[in-house]
């Protein structure tokens, strides 16, 4: 089969923030004229593919589009136009502050986590002590999260989407998570997961040494557009470049 | 969409099960009278309509109590339910915005630990019949299909409740006075038969789901009468619709919810 051979495959893909503004009944009853509906497309029409086990590194500045694009290869988000196909694939985005409740414990959250990953109990039952190891919350994994430092929640977070291995993960950036030794502990679990042949990965980043050292290819976007795209050394010295 | 809509139940029923449970987990925990609130809250509501009803009003009902605990019971889920929805995008925007759920799923969670809460008045009430020594006869197996129906109608109206909720800024406050104007009408603490004239019982009965399921409730579980079967179906009908329709325009829109801000 031609399909297998990629993992992702976008093909024009436009995303727009459309009429985002709230209404409020009090304030359309006392304003007649309508408010004007402001597009901005914060994707303008990429095409890429991705090889199955292949680590893509995406830079770009601020607000070019990077987070939006991998929000919508996650499913979040539905394309305005164009169209992304990831072949029936498990996929896991992990950025700073994934989403848990507050008022749960550590633990319960796994399993939420978990079970909205698409996993079952049983499976996440197997792999509860290894998460509550990697993330070094000891006995507060049964204290509720809102109690947890900031420090801590990422942690939680890392561990989960580590350990819980999806077929494509999407990592935004995250490999600056805790203190000192567990960042150099997450970086080595980041490493050997990626490193897997048939685990396809898109690593957004800021930081050059990161995406040397882990990425086969990158992709440029500026404002929302491709703008270079290709090998590790010939992208990033253009890149760096240009950001000076 | 039907195909889609089982598959997606199937898929994540288990993550409504356990968040349901754990949000329940976590509301005991908070609490310094824990679970004893799911007791405590129909019953003190249920003394405050006692009193208000058969001292100041000096209504004379058979098993008044527990005709105000029925009442109380299905109005609270129904309410609960509903209310919650209006927000209930924004409120899991940690969820959201970081993996991809359908987002009624949101709703059984609520519907689920409501639910739950609702059973555990609904076993007070069986108490309560058996100390009152209310007579029961087979009509009391009505009570099934009437609280599946309850179900549906909730569910129904929280998909458009989700929905506009996420689009329209103050529309909890909107449905907070409509949900209290229901209230009054649904006869929670008075008889709707008993109380008003005519044409109003026919049109309250009829067009207010709530208030009929109440009415029904009481009937077959303490006077051992049947419920309108007829109207009872035709509501039934009419939630199946607006869940359907409820439900896909959440598919059709559910991907623009997290870029609303």
């Amino acid at each position: 089969m031609m399909s297998s051979e990629y993992a992702i495959e976008v093909d024009n893909l436009k995303i727009q923030y459309r009429c985002l503004n709230k209404v409020s009944i009090r304030k359309s009853l006392f304003q007649l004229k309508k408010s004007k509906v402001e597009i901005f497309e914060a994707v303008k029409g990429i095409s890429f593919k991705v090889k199955k086990g292949q680590i893509l590194g995406i830079v770009g500045k601020n607000g070019s589009g990077k987070s939006t694009l991998l929000r919508a290869l996650a499913g979040i988000f539905s394309p305005d136009e164009g169209t992304i196909d990831i072949h029936d694939h498990t996929i896991s985005l992990l950025s700073i502050g994934v989403g848990f409740q507050k008022k749960l414990t550590g633990r319960e959250n796994i399993y939420l986590s978990g079970l909205l990953l698409g996993f079952s109990e049983e499976f996440i039952n197997s792999k509860m002590a290894e998460i509550i190891k990697f993330s070094e919350l000891g006995d507060f994994i049964d204290r509720p999260v809102r109690t947890y430092s900031s420090g801590m929640y990422s942690k939680l977070s890392f561990s989960i989407t580590a350990i819980l291995e999806t077929d494509i993960m999407l990592i935004d950036e995250v490999l600056s998570v805790g203190d000192a030794k567990f960042k150099k502990k997450s970086y080595k679990k980041m490493k050997q997961l990626i490193q897997k042949d048939d685990r396809t990965v898109i690593i957004v980043s800021h930081s050059s040494e990161t995406l040397k050292s882990l990425c086969d290819s990158i992709l440029w976007l500026h404002d929302g557009k491709i703008k270079m795209q290709g090998s590790v050394e010939e992208v990033l010295p253009a890149y760096e470049k240009f950001m000076e | 969409m039907f195909k889609k809509f089982w598959r997606d139940v199937n898929k994540y029923f288990n993550y409504a099960y356990v968040s349901a449970k754990s949000e329940l987990k976590s509301e005991v925990a908070n609490s310094h009278l824990s679970w004893l609130w799911w007791i405590l809250d129909p019953l003190l509501f249920m003394l405050v309509y006692t009193f208000i009803s058969s001292i100041v009003f000096r209504q004379k009902i058979q098993y008044f109590p527990i005709f105000v605990f029925i009442g109380l019971s299905c109005w609270q889920f129904f309410e609960k339910t509903v209310k919650q929805s209006v927000k209930i995008v924004s409120q899991n925007n940690h969820i959201v915005a970081k993996v991809y759920l359908p987002k009624y799923i949101l709703i059984f969670v609520k519907i689920m630990s409501n639910g739950f809460k609702m059973l555990v008045s609904f076993s007070l009430v069986i108490i309560m019949m058996l100390i009152y020594r209310v007579q029961l006869s087979f009509n009391i197996l009505y009570i099934i299909p009437l609280l599946l129906t309850l179900l549906v109608i909730t569910f129904a109206f929280s998909t458009i409740m989700l929905h506009f909720g996420v689009y329209v800024e103050d529309l909890a406050n909107v449905v907070n006075v409509l949900l209290r104007l229901v209230f009054y009408m649904s006869g929670i603490f008075y008889s709707i038969k008993g109380k008003l004239p005519e044409p109003y019982i026919t049109i309250l009965l009829k067009c207010n789901p709530v208030a009929l399921m109440i009415d029904d409730m009481r009937e077959c579980m303490l006077y051992c009468n049947p419920p309108h079967r007829k109207v009872l179906l035709l509501w039934f009908a009419v939630g199946i619709l607006i869940s359907i329709l409820g439900v896909s325009v959440i598919y059709k829109n559910e991907n623009s919810y997290v870029k609303v801000s």
